[in-house]
């Protein structure tokens, strides 16, 4: 089966909104897709920040986003694990460096791992960073 | 035109924003027996593309897209 990982380590809204909907399209067509939250991203997954909509940089393309209600990152990731073969990892080190548990980050995640795990994962399909 | 096209299951996903319609289609795809002819709904133009893609990536049919007023109906056969 085809594989592709996709690493967030953007606070940017919109790429957030990007990778997940990448993720998420692959996932229902077929792909293996794992993707590894780490670095500034983390951030943009604690429960309450995502419960209040309180997201960290949001340009001109992520405003409308908002406005318009389309899905959110959230809601897309939730989606393409529901309905394909899609794993979402929580980078160990970003959570230390928040000093938070995985429990107060919003429930998506599959499983907190270290980078040397993820490349294992990763190995032999494409990755891409965002 | 092609002949008389019996739809058994209407996907209205008017108003969605992209993948929106195509994981309409996909969850309601997945419930119905092999032979169902779906019709989906959008007025998303990029759905559009994006559900013919889909169905050659997957094996499934697509049948035809026509556009109607102000939306298009994108007409799918499940046949696996």
């Amino acid at each position: 089966m085809e594989k592709i990982s996709l690493v967030l380590a953007s606070d940017d809204f919109e790429k957030l909104q990007a990778a997940s909907m990448m993720a998420s399209v692959a996932a229902v067509s077929g792909m293996t897709v794992n993707v590894f939250v780490t670095m500034a991203a983390m951030a943009c997954f604690v429960k309450e920040r995502v419960e209040k909509k309180e997201f960290l940089k949001v340009g001109e393309v992520g405003k409308a986003i908002l406005r318009k209600k389309a899905p959110l990152y959230p809601d897309l990731l939730a989606q393409g694990r529901e309905m394909g073969e899609m794993k979402v990892y929580a980078c160990s080190l970003a959570l230390d460096l928040l000093e938070k548990p995985l429990e107060e980050m919003i429930p998506v995640f599959d499983e907190v791992v270290g980078v040397a795990t993820f490349l294992g994962i990763a190995e032999g399909g494409q990755i891409l960073f965002v | 035109m092609a002949e008389e096209l019996k739809v058994d299951e209407v996907v209205d996903a008017r108003g969605m924003y992209c993948p929106g319609p195509l994981m309409e289609l996909i969850k309601t795809i997945q419930l119905k027996p092999v032979g169902t002819v779906l019709s989906v709904l959008s007025t998303d133009e990029g759905s559009v593309k994006d559900i013919p893609a889909w169905l050659r990536k997957v094996g499934q049919e697509h049948v035809q897209t026509e556009k109607k007023e102000g939306f298009w109906d994108v007409t799918v056969r499940k046949v696996k």
